[in-house]
């Protein structure tokens, strides 16, 4: 064998090892990453493609307190120096959230009782970012033809929201009806959603931690689809009702290939809240 | 004990490919430093939300006297995309539950695994348990 032949066999086989290995390495690992899809009109598109399944798979966040982007844009989840959810340290271990002081004990209280009478247990919806942190997946659809952007939750209590396209203001004084979910207007900022949302009622909480909020609430989310298999969100929480400056808190969210929507019906048997007692060991129902 | 636990922790991790939703506060419901691991006689399946509860008679070795308990898990979204059905668990199986022991002291737990006692067959996991700090 010439050594040009014996280099070009030895080339083969290194390529055919190559191949062996890629294509054994699953759908994710190590292949170039799909660029995120677009519509017609050159929108991002924040959902499926025509012929394809797939949904958000939102993680289950519990402490936006981790969730805070630092100067490298990395939050403490992300950057691993911190549990995924952090501890139940109480407001002192989260220097980074500007709490007011009637915040930073009611989340020292929540902390202490173990997030007992967090509205979600039972089967609230979430509001806020909280959409985006509670588990089941979640799906983005877009109709541009109706300016308007729908997210449909399979989690929290199999709730949607209505977000505007149309370039309509909020509602002004008594026009604002506050709600679990607020009222949302977005736009596009190039390839970034941004969608803002005020008229919150107070019967939430921003995670299952317990960080409080008022009706004051004002919250500018960000969606963005960097690769077809990420979304990253981020929210700055404004809120001078329970925070000194606003905050802001991000993390990615994965496509869930194939994946579809089901049903999930919390209020079906919701014992926890006919179980809940309050400080006093008396049923939280018992005295209606 | 806490060996096995953390064992069958992994294993829950390695077989779960979607998220059991942890809906209302487990550490305020449950203690994770009061593990147990029961065998019984299955009485009733709630296959129901926001948490599917099963029922096992549990005879005490001892004074032979059987309780009832109730166990726990994830709702039937979150099971079914783990590889459960609603006619996994059938009245008059036998299983050995592992998991975490209510607060209150009541025959309840939260259910972190599930095996058929007969052909140590592991059950598909199924804890609401997302959150034990």
């Amino acid at each position: 064998m010439t050594s040009a032949r014996y280099v070009a066999l030895a080339s083969a086989f290194v390529i055919a090892a190559f191949y062996t290995a890629w294509a054994n390495q699953g759908p994710s690992a190590s292949r170039p990453l799909e660029a995120a899809p677009r519509l017609a009109d050159g929108t991002p598109n924040l959902g499926r493609v025509p012929g394809e399944k797939g949904v958000w798979n939102v993680p289950y966040i519990q402490n936006m307190g981790m969730r805070i982007p630092g100067p490298d844009g990395k939050t403490l989840a992300e950057r691993g120096t911190a549990s995924e959810n952090g501890g139940r340290g109480g407001a002192k271990a989260e220097p980074d959230v500007p709490f007011l002081p009637w915040a930073r004990g009611i989340y020292d209280y929540n902390s202490r009782n173990n997030s007992k009478y967090d509205p979600e247990g039972y089967c609230l919806p979430p509001g806020g970012p909280r959409l985006m942190a509670t588990p089941y997946p979640m799906e983005i659809i877009q109709q541009p033809e109706h300016k308007r952007i729908f997210m449909v939750f399979e989690g929290a209590t199999h709730i949607w929201r209505e977000i505007y396209m149309d370039g309509r203001p909020h509602p002004q004084g008594d026009e604002l009806n506050p709600t679990y979910l607020g009222h949302s207007v977005g736009h596009w900022d190039h390839d970034t959603l941004v969608v803002d949302v005020v008229g919150f009622n107070e019967n939430t909480w921003l995670d299952y931690y317990g960080h409080p909020h008022t009706d004051l609430l004002h919250v500018i989310e960000k969606f963005t689809r960097p690769t077809k298999t990420t979304l990253r969100y981020e929210a700055l929480i404004d809120d001078p009702g329970a925070y000194s400056k606003p905050w802001t808190v991000a993390w990615n969210i994965p496509w869930s290939a194939g994946g579809e929507l089901t049903e999930y019906i919390c209020q079906e048997n919701n014992r926890y809240f006919l179980k809940l007692t309050d400080d006093f060991g008396q049923p939280v129902l018992g005295g209606r | 004990m806490r060996t096995k636990l953390l064992v069958a922790a992994a294993a829950i991790a390695l077989l779960s490919t979607a998220p059991v939703a942890a809906h209302h506060s487990f550490a305020a419901e449950f203690d994770a430093s009061k593990p147990f691991k029961l065998t019984g006689v299955v009485t009733k399946v709630e296959w129901q939300n926001p948490h599917t509860i099963f029922s096992l008679d549990i005879t005490d070795e001892q004074t032979k006297k059987v309780t009832n308990w109730s166990f726990e898990m994830g709702s039937p979204n979150g099971l079914m995309r783990n590889g459960w059905t609603r006619n996994t668990l059938k009245i008059g199986d036998v299983v050995t539950v592992e998991g975490s022991l209510a607060r209150d002291g009541s025959p309840y737990g939260n259910a972190q695994a599930v095996v058929l006692a007969g052909t140590g067959k592991r059950l598909f996991a199924a804890s609401s348990r997302t959150d034990a700090q």
